[in-house]
């Protein structure tokens, strides 16, 4: 089919070892990638309805593993894969959350001939799934179990390819040939031991971090999955396609990068994993990737080892933070953060804290055997905190479950969300931008998991070139489809009468809100662009996206048609939650959300302020937010997308609008139908 | 994989296939002389070729490495994205368990100043395109899928490339047979491998690089030498830490 699909997903059931197929024209609907991916989790774990959807680790836990629909095309910043499902990271639930990672999985799962693999079951011993393009199996695991990410890969490819050195000559499958590798995911010790802090790792350095779940592949004892093929993906225009990349060169920037863009002649390796290696680039030309900064020190040895570290052990770099890059002066903020609060704090950070008051040490009320304390922050510290939290020994057995279900055990958790010790803002999940980026903050709160959505971040920030803020902003509010031509969506006023008439609490940045979900839902989780690629609002937004959808695709959708795909994933994604729990009464902020102190630094500059009937952007560094408002905002939220006032559920019109009758009909037999 | 050199550019031992190669080129004087001008063949009996006028060459040490090139070079070709069937091969340790720069090899036809494919290729598949400034290229209406070019093609890995689609041989033109490319290709032309390097790693040149050196395509196109983020230097201190 020459859409950019490659027409089937492979179905692997690791209890009975059954291998089937799904065709991927049943799920076109829902756009590709995650959407399909949410859509089949709602078929498989949910409509059947003998799961309750609390245990991440139950094997009747489905995970839907995507290719984005654009990926293997040439399009670039678009070969990312969606992963979905219960997370063991969130807090106090397992919510459905769902993330993605970089790197080359999704393209060679294409080339393979798959756009996507469904994993469920549980497997009696390790196993690692072995797909060399349309062959699938099952393979044993039991001598890869217990090795670390890089390890798994480099003897699994040896496999695979029958060959120890690369680019030597061409390698034969079938009838076909390949000069590639196989591109392998895997976890590592973090993830065997289901620890909560548990990433995905392909490559070298790339990780898929939210969520948590490596520690499903680790309860599945599902070691690695493998992936090597050599077929085409046929697209509606290939001429397209490559019109379309010309055109993006020449007006805009196909190169992005969080840590300074990559540049012609600048191959290595900025930030790419250990200095001496070259720019972790995904296919297709875009390249970023930014876990791999865990240790900031002067030594450069010190801080490729401890990357490697974290790779090797397969752990989230976001959940064992130490201390967030950025660090700003933020007004009422407790004592313990020196007047320096820090964007991101993790487990690392916590450990830090409970040591400095005295609660965590040797001997100590919380016991930090065998972590050694004095070398806090150190590499040394830190290969100790994974090899703990790999064995489960001491003080690791606790930090595996990751700081909130640790803090709960110790009987630290409300003292801590309270004061913002544990500097989570919703669902338990490391906190990334918050406020004053409100978008972010809401964010958490609506879903599960980092959000991770740049996109209105910069774009609201003041500009550079003098214009006046008003100007900027009417000329934003034209992209912002569905919800255009209304500024006041951007105005970030959090306090006074301007905050519920137009600012934070308002039905205006409910629009805001609902449109980082659309978009993010269709054209980043489910194409599968990169987010600090694109979306670029202030400039080549809808344009760049439409040449390249339209040319792989062939659809004649409009960009306004795709932004209500998003919002139906976005309310299949609201269903679900919806049937293992979620609620307007479970969707709250930490409390240190509601105080002085919970902001964190703005980036590019500020956000626009709207008071007194004038423009301002302001750094806000002391906003943060009221309980009444943020209730006021969810009605607002919940009347726009359709959702019913009490609790927050869809409604059967909604549902129905969206063609998900059979979705209505599941959550009406359940009693959490909205009314 | 760690600490393997960089394979690229090794001369392939033929061995085995010395005999063919031998009988092969008696095949290939005669197929060739249509395709080029008489002047070409020597008195001497020893066929001379006429040169390429354009040559693709690489900086390895610029290249990223995301194959940006080999998807567009089988979409300008045959409209499919496939990066086997491509006539530039990209080959990646990836991502990166060698260190750099050793952990890439640029695969490149050479179109070679003395053309083992032309010489040897039984039926005059692979010619020398006197309308297109003497660039190597093969017939696919004349290839018989023997795979002798495959097998002949002094560079590891070669340089021709099969396409199973076809069953038959294929290898870099320079783009001057693409229907799904605009641009005009071959000799002062604009390959699409070139167009879409976001690298700006590929260029198209029209004197031969030094055909005794193994490395002779790859050049340096990157006046600034590559900054490390930790080494000397330090980061990129106007562009770095912007987001994360």
């Amino acid at each position: 089919m020459a859409n950019g699909f490659t027409g089937k997903i492979a179905r692997v059931n690791l209890t009975t070892k059954e291998i089937s197929t799904i065709d991927t024209a049943r799920y076109e609907e829902f756009g590709g990638g995650y959407g399909i991916g949410a859509a089949i989790f709602w078929d498989l774990a949910v409509a059947p309805g003998e799961w309750d959807l609390k245990d991440p680790y139950d094997p009747r836990h489905v995970l839907p593993i995507m290719a984005g629909r654009l990926a293997a095309t040439g399009v670039p910043g678009a070969g990312r894969t969606s992963i979905c499902g219960l997370s063991p990271e969130t807090f106090p639930t397992s919510e459905f959350c769902r993330g993605n990672f970089g790197g080359r999985f999704a393209t060679m799962l294409k080339l393979a001939g798959w756009d996507g693999i469904v994993v469920e079951g549980m497997s009696d011993s390790p196993v690692w799934i072995n797909i060399i393009n349309d062959q699938i199996r099952i393979e044993d695991a039991k001598e890869l179990w217990g090795t670390d990410t890089w390890e798994a890969q480099k003897r699994i490819a040896a496999m695979v390819g029958g060959r120890t050195r690369y680019g030597e000559e061409w390698m034969e499958l079938g009838d076909s040939h390949t000069t590639g590798i196989p591109q392998i995911l895997c976890i590592g010790p973090v993830g065997e031991a289901r620890s909560r802090l548990a990433a995905l790792i392909t490559g070298s350095g790339v990780s898929g971090r939210v969520g948590g779940h490596g520690a499903v592949f680790g309860a599945k004892k599902l070691k690695a999955i493998s992936v090597i093929g050599t077929q085409s993906i046929q697209m509606a225009d290939a001429k397209g396609v490559l019109n379309a990349r010309l055109w993006h060169m020449a007006n805009g920037n196909i190169i992005s990068g969080s840590f300074g863009p990559a540049k012609p002649g600048s191959a290595s390796c900025n930030p790419c994993l250990r200095a001496d290696r070259r720019r972790n680039s995904c296919y297709g030309g875009e390249s970023m990737c930014v876990d791999q900064f865990w240790l900031e020190t002067a030594e450069p040895r010190e801080q490729d080892l401890a990357a490697e570290a974290l790779m090797r052990y397969g752990a989230s770099g976001w959940a064992a933070h130490f201390v967030g890059l950025f660090l700003s002066d933020i007004p009422g903020a407790p004592d313990f953060f020196n007047k320096k609060v820090p964007v991101e704090t993790g487990l690392g950070w916590y450990i830090k804290y409970l040591y400095d008051i005295g609660e965590l040490g040797p001997g100590k009320k919380i016991d930090s055997a065998p972590l050694p304390m004095e070398e806090w922050g150190s590499l040394q510290f830190r290969k100790a905190l994974l090899d703990a939290v790999s064995r489960r020994v001491g003080i690791g057995d606790a930090l595996a479950e990751g700081c909130l279900h640790a803090a709960e055990k110790w009987g630290r958790l409300e003292e801590d969300l309270e004061s913002g010790a544990l500097r989570f803002p919703a669902w338990g999940a490391t906190g990334h931008w918050t406020l004053p980026t409100a978008e972010w903050a809401y964010n958490y709160l609506l879903g599960a998991g980092d959000p991770s959505w740049h996109g209105l971040s910069g774009a609201v920030g003041p500009s550079r070139d003098g214009t006046p803020i008003e100007k900027t902003l009417e000329a934003l509010s034209k992209k912002t489809i569905p919800y255009t031509d209304d500024i006041f969506m951007f105005n970030y006023a959090w306090k006074g009468k301007e905050a519920w008439k137009t600012g934070l609490y308002s039905k205006h940045k409910a629009k805001e809100v609902a449109f980082t979900r659309y978009y993010a839902s269709f054209w980043n989780e489910s194409m599968a662009f990169c987010e600090m690629f694109l979306p670029s609002l202030p400039a080549i937004t809808p344009e760049i996206e439409m040449k390249y959808y339209k040319a792989v695709t062939g659809r004649s959708d409009s960009f306004e048609d795709t932004m209500r795909v998003g919002q139906k994933i976005w309310t299949m994604e609201r269903a679900i939650r919806v049937m293992h729990g979620r609620s307007r009464k479970t969707e709250v902020f930490a409390p240190f959300m509601y105080r002085p102190g919970a902001g964190c630094m703005t980036y590019f500059g500020g956000v626009p302020i709207y008071e007194d009937g004038k423009w301002r952007s302001d750094q806000a560094p002391e906003m943060y937010l009221d309980r009444q408002g943020v209730e006021d905002f969810k009605t607002h939220f919940y009347a726009l997308e359709g959702w019913d006032k009490e609790n927050g559920w869809p409604t059967r019109k909604t549902l129905e609008g969206y063609g998900l009758k059979r979705v209505a009909d599941t959550m009406e037999k359940k009693g959490r139908l909205g009314t | 994989m760690d600490g393997h050199e960089k394979p690229e550019g090794k001369e392939k031992k033929i061995g085995r296939r010395e005999f063919l190669k031998g009988g092969g080129s008696a095949l290939a004087a005669g197929a060739i002389a249509a395709g080029m001008p008489a002047s070409a063949r020597a008195s001497s009996g020893k066929t001379e070729y006429p040169e390429s006028k354009a040559y693709l060459v690489y900086d390895s040490r610029i290249c990223w490495g995301c194959q940006s090139c080999m998807f567009a070079c089988s979409s300008a070709h045959y409209g499919e994205a496939n990066p086997s069937l491509s006539r530039i091969q990209i080959i990646r340790d990836a991502p990166s368990f060698t260190t750099y720069p050793n952990d890439i090899v640029m695969s490149v036809c050479r179109q070679c100043v003395t053309p083992v494919c032309v010489e040897n290729c039984p039926v005059g598949a692979a010619y020398i395109d006197t309308e297109n400034g003497n660039v190597r290229r093969i017939d696919e209406d004349k290839c018989i899928g023997c795979r002798t070019c495959l097998e002949m093609c002094p560079q590891q890995p070669h340089r021709t490339v099969w396409n199973p689609i076809l069953g038959k041989s294929t290898k870099c033109d320079l783009c001057i047979d693409t229907p799904f490319w605009d641009k005009k290709g071959g000799p002062g032309g604009e390959p699409a491998c070139v167009s879409i390097c976001p690298a700006k790693a590929l260029k198209l040149v029209s004197d031969a690089p030094p055909q005794g050196d193994v490395k002779g395509y790859d050049v340096d196109m990157a006046p600034p030498p590559p900054k490390l983020p930790f080494g000397p230097g330090g980061p990129d201190a106007d562009e770095s830490a912007s987001q994360s």
